[in-house]
């Protein structure tokens, strides 16, 4: 036998993270909820007095940024920190490194909190962040990898537990993600252009998107599940087949799902289609997760009543079942079609991130802070009002979205016998949605309060408690070594006994799906179809584009007019792939709040509106809940990157003529005097208005989509 | 005898749900002549489908928890009695796996009683965390077998040679569709009015439902009381495009792209434009408050029939001209 070895964990980083969990939840959940506000009240974007930074659609990427990486992030590593030690039975590999994972994963989310609100942003969803912070993301990852398999290779347990696989799994999703994803040339400090452009760069933005849901807010809180759901209920797991067979199916299949968010887009078919079916594919998968949980739970139901703990996992495992049932349902083309770009998807996630995430955090921060601070938990009382105010927080944020999202569908949807828009004034299937914007905020103020309300009780039960920073443990030491394997064993101890080759076939199974998918579409032209007229922006109109990414406004306004018929008689004729070639970033947007703007081009309206509805929405559409963007008719235009730009855009492949970066600046200035004469000719004559950000958007915007109408005109 | 008894009321129970249900699918399936109705009516069917299911699974439940009960009492008031059980029902104690519980466990769930956990713990111990050697909850794997075969057809349907149609297709169709849902909507109806046929309507209750119309469409640039702002004042005689109920419709209609008067034809019915353009004229001559400057010519109202017909033959050309 082995002697026995003695060590300690280490609580104080998890404890660390714990806190940072919870007082980023807190921010995070604010911003949100001026989020809410701003819908209802639109003068809280403080925007028309001038002041451009706290306009929705800055804050929208700071909100998502902060529950997702703060909250959730820390809540990971939290989990991972706690229950790494313990089921590897040893301490962390260097506390060096923790500490460092800890403090720059901060400053991540610091920078993410300054530059946000700054309008520094590639307008990527869940990938905001400027480049100089992608690499910092880099190396916190790269940090948090040799911890954690440090921590696995210095192990004293002979197999790795199911929690485990779900860590390194996410570990190598997430950084080939966050790598692939970044692919971008700079220009400035924080500037960039991706790689990828147009529909591919949607594929790839997917590919990411749909698999930063599932590898930083499904997997390794599965993971964090695994330990802390047995624990709390002290009860065996359920059954190790189930989490063997639903790990790998999970891993495997998640990764092809992203381009059920491009339905009915510009995407080929084949791809929507694989998208389709790999998220019906995942229904099984991903309920084997919560089925082991719940079954888990057999023998403890009577405790569930009483313990609050269990109450918030109970809840959040089942909030996970039912936002993983209704994903692959929204994956249908046939009722994609009417969630899609509504607030149904804002229901959808809500779901996903206040019941899974919100509420097994606070589950396992119920049961980790009286543990840590060798105390019972302050008040159950308190914790649970936080469930009931959690628990109707959820209902009343998710029920007046699908709501409001069925709604709105069905007025976009709506023919007249005669074939007109019912509802052809796009604002009327906004105003329409105001009362339900209403109980949202109020759904949503009654989860934070519970937050408050949680977050209170767990610093009440920090002092009243003494904490234990270094936890005395023992066990007795493995042979260096892959385990043994004898005959007759369940095959799958194999590989459990040797982490490496965990991570290596997990990499090898989170790759097939996003090479399938995304090889063809990057390699293959025939895959977007090229049309002739199709040219680049002009230096003014990029810089206008570069505006209108600043701003958020791809928050609001989806640039991709589908083929349905209620949406070319409203927009114009539906989007073409080989349209968006030069569009780097692609800005097809997830979400209608506005209409969308693909075919806003042309002089559909004139310059002088576009200045007005700038300037005050409500003038040109009254009732609109848009903020006011005076800033962009004050603020001097800076051309000053343009050739920068050029050169970088070139560099990836937009056919600007060499030396033409010399020429931007005189050839955007003199586009800039047009747009300024058009605008005087339609009595807006404000001296110098050639010299303001407004001329660049305005001629953005008269430049979307209308590409192939020059084809269309030179046919006849 | 009682078995026979169960299957017979399980036969009135399942017409009776059939029947109950396809009545629902019907009516909710009549009325769906609109654009959507293929779908919807599938769908109403599958959905009714589903329900009978549900309905009769929840029965056949009902029927088994009932017998259930029915042995425990008899069972119970023979223990207490010290009654021998009769044969018929002494016969009815549930056997070790019936075939019921067969097709359940096969099927359904078959989990290891908690009392017998022990036989299955595999002895993993991790930080406490024990395992159980549960098999997979065969629904659970039916369920992962039903959507990838389910997804095997789709893929064969729409890419491998089956004849589902691509987007593009569908919107083809669609539009088809609606093309001629229009034509026949549109037959004999007063919202066939053009700028040709259209007249002025002096209705007061009509005007009223115009004043609505402008109030929320065009009110925001021609102001509240059409003095005018973004757009031209509407209540002087100076017509850029032309005045008279004609020139008036048709500018409404298609709209001056180049100037920022959007086309409304998309968005408001013609009997709706009609409306509208009969409120602004009602109010020629009403001076509001703050009016902008007279632009365009004055408008003469002559006898209505030859400005209509230019109107008529040089669409384009006319709002041109009279600038």
């Amino acid at each position: 036998m082995s002697r026995i070895e003695q060590f300690q964990y280490d609580n104080k980083i998890v404890r660390a993270f714990g806190m940072a969990s919870f007082i980023w939840s807190l921010v995070g959940m604010l911003v949100g909820l001026i989020l809410a506000f701003d819908l209802i009240f639109p003068q809280l974007n403080l925007s028309e007095s001038g002041i451009p930074y706290f306009t929705f659609g800055r804050l929208r990427p700071l909100h998502t940024n902060a529950v997702i990486f703060a909250f959730v992030g820390n809540g990971i590593f939290m989990g991972i920190y706690y229950s790494l030690q313990r089921l590897l039975k040893t301490r962390m590999f260097s506390d060096k490194l923790s500490w460092i994972h800890f403090w720059s994963w901060q400053v991540v989310i610091l920078l993410a909190a300054y530059t946000l609100p700054m309008g520094f942003t590639t307008s990527s969803e869940y990938a905001e962040l400027p480049w100089p912070v992608d690499l910092l993301i880099t190396l916190v990852w790269v940090v948090f990898g040799i911890n954690m398999f440090g921590t696995i290779i210095k192990r004293r347990e002979s197999h790795i537990y199911v929690a485990i696989w779900f860590y390194i799994a996410t570990w190598v999703t997430v950084a080939v993600l966050h790598i692939v994803r970044s692919f971008e040339l700079p220009y400035s400090l924080f500037g960039s252009y991706t790689l990828f452009s147009g529909v591919q760069d949607a594929l790839v933005q997917w590919w990411y998107g749909h698999n930063a849901v599932a590898f930083f807010l499904t997997t390794p809180y599965l993971g964090i599940m695994y330990y802390f759901m047995p624990k709390a209920a002290n009860r065996p797991v359920y059954s190790y087949k189930l989490s063997i067979i639903h790990f790998w199916a999970l891993i495997f299949i998640y990764i092809w799902a992203g381009p059920h968010h491009l339905l009915y887009s510009s995407l080929p078919d084949w791809v929507q289609s694989l998208g389709t079916v790999f998220s019906i594919m995942l229904i099984a998968p991903s309920w084997g997760g919560m089925l082991n949980g719940l079954l888990t739970l057999r023998g403890a139901w009577d405790r569930v009543r009483q313990d609050p703990v269990l109450k918030f996992m109970v809840v959040a495992v089942s909030a996970y079942g039912m936002a993983t049932f209704e994903g692959p349902m929204l994956s249908v083309k046939s009722i994609n079609a009417i969630s899609h770009f509504t607030d149904w998807t804002i229901a959808h996630v809500h779901v996903g991130a206040l019941g899974w995430n919100g509420f097994l955090t606070f589950g396992v921060l119920y049961w980790l802070w009286p543990r840590m601070y060798r105390t019972t938990l302050y008040s159950v009382k308190m914790a649970n009002i936080h469930f009931w105010l959690g628990s109707l927080g959820i209902a009343f944020y998710a029920i007046p979205m699908y709501w409001a999202g069925w709604t709105q569908a069905m007025m976009w949807k709506e023919f007249t016998p005669e074939g007109t828009l019912v509802w052809g004034n796009f604002l009327d299937t906004v105003t329409q949605l105001i009362p339900l914007y209403a109980i949202r905020a109020l759904g949503g103020t009654l989860f934070f309060v519970g937050t408050v309300v949680g977050v209170y009780n767990l610093f009440k039960t920090a002092a009243q408690g003494n904490f234990l920073a270094n936890e005395a443990a023992e066990a007795p030491a493995r042979e260096i070594g892959p385990a043994t394997f004898t005959k007759g064993e369940y095959w799958h101890r194999w590989i459990e006994g040797r982490p490496m080759q965990m991570l290596l076939w997990s990499t090898l199974l989170i790759s097939v799906g996003g090479i399938v998918q995304i090889i063809p579409m990057a390699f293959m032209e025939s895959q977007v179809p090229k049309i002739a007229s199709v040219k680049p922006y002009t230096p003014l109109e990029l810089t206008g584009r570069d505006l209108y990414i600043r701003e958020g406004c791809v928050g609001c306004h989806s640039q991709q007019v589908r083929p349905f018929r209620s949406e070319t008689e409203r927009y114009g004729e539906y989007s073409k792939s080989g349209e968006y070639i030069y569009d780097r970033p692609f800005l097809w947007g997830s979400k209608r709040t506005g209409p969308d703007l693909w075919r806003e081009g042309g002089n559909k309206r004139t310059d002088s509106w576009h200045y007005n509805h700038m300037l005050d929405p409500t003038s040109t559409s009254p009732g609109s809940i848009m903020p006011s963007y005076a800033a962009l008719l004050e603020t001097d235009l800076d051309l000053s990157e343009l050739p920068a730009k050029i050169g970088a855009l070139r560099t990836l492949g937009t056919p600007y003529p060499e030396g033409f970066e010399n020429e931007a600046i005189a050839n955007a200035q003199a586009q800039a005097r047009e747009v300024a004469k058009r605008l005087a000719e339609q009595d807006i004559k404000d001296q110098g208005i050639e010299n303001k950000e407004i001329v660049a958007l305005i001629a953005y915007l008269q430049r979307l989509g209308t590409d192939i109408k020059v084809e269309a005109a030179a046919k006849k | 005898m009682k078995s026979l008894k169960y299957l017979l009321t399980l036969v009135v129970m399942l017409s009776v749900a059939g029947s109950a249900w396809s009545q629902v699918a019907d009516a909710a399936a009549a009325p769906a002549a609109d654009p959507t109705g293929e779908f919807a009516r599938i769908m109403t069917w599958v959905l009714g489908a589903i329900g009978a299911l549900l309905f009769i699974v929840a029965m056949a439940y009902v029927v088994r928890v009932n017998q259930f009960l029915y042995k425990r009492v008899l069972t119970l008031e023979a223990q207490r009695n010290g009654v021998n059980l009769p044969d018929d029902v002494a016969s009815l104690q549930p056997k070790e796996d019936d075939f019921w519980t067969k097709m359940r466990k096969k099927y359904w769930e078959n989990p290891v009683p908690i009392e017998r956990e022990a036989d299955i713990d595999l002895h993993h111990d991790y930080d406490g965390i024990r395992e159980l050697d549960n098999s997979l909850p065969p629904w659970w794997v039916n369920l992962f077998i039903v959507t990838i075969i389910w997804s095997a057809i789709y893929m064969f349907y729409y890419h491998f040679g089956g004849s589902g149609p691509s987007s593009s297709e569908e919107y083809k169709m669609d539009m088809e569709k609606a093309k001629k849902e229009i034509a026949i909507a549109s037959a004999g109806s007063a919202n066939m009015v053009d700028e040709n046929s259209v007249t002025l309507l002096t209705d007061a209750a009509v005007v009223a439902q115009g004043e609505t119309i402008y109030t929320s469409n065009c009110a925001a640039c021609h102001g509240q009381a059409l003095e005018g702002g973004i757009g031209p004042n509407l209540t002087d005689q100076n017509w850029i495009h032309g005045g008279g109920i004609k020139n008036v419709f048709k500018t409404i209609k298609v709209g001056v792209p180049d100037k920022g008067m959007v086309a409304w034809e998309k968005t408001l019915r013609a009997s709706d434009i009609q409306k509208v353009a009969s409120f602004i004229l009602s109010k020629q001559g009403t001076n509001p408050p703050n009016a902008k400057a007279p632009q365009g010519d004055i408008w003469k109202d002559e006898a209505a029939a030859p400005a209509a017909d230019t109107t008529a033959t040089k669409p384009a050309a006319t709002g041109a001209e009279s600038k």
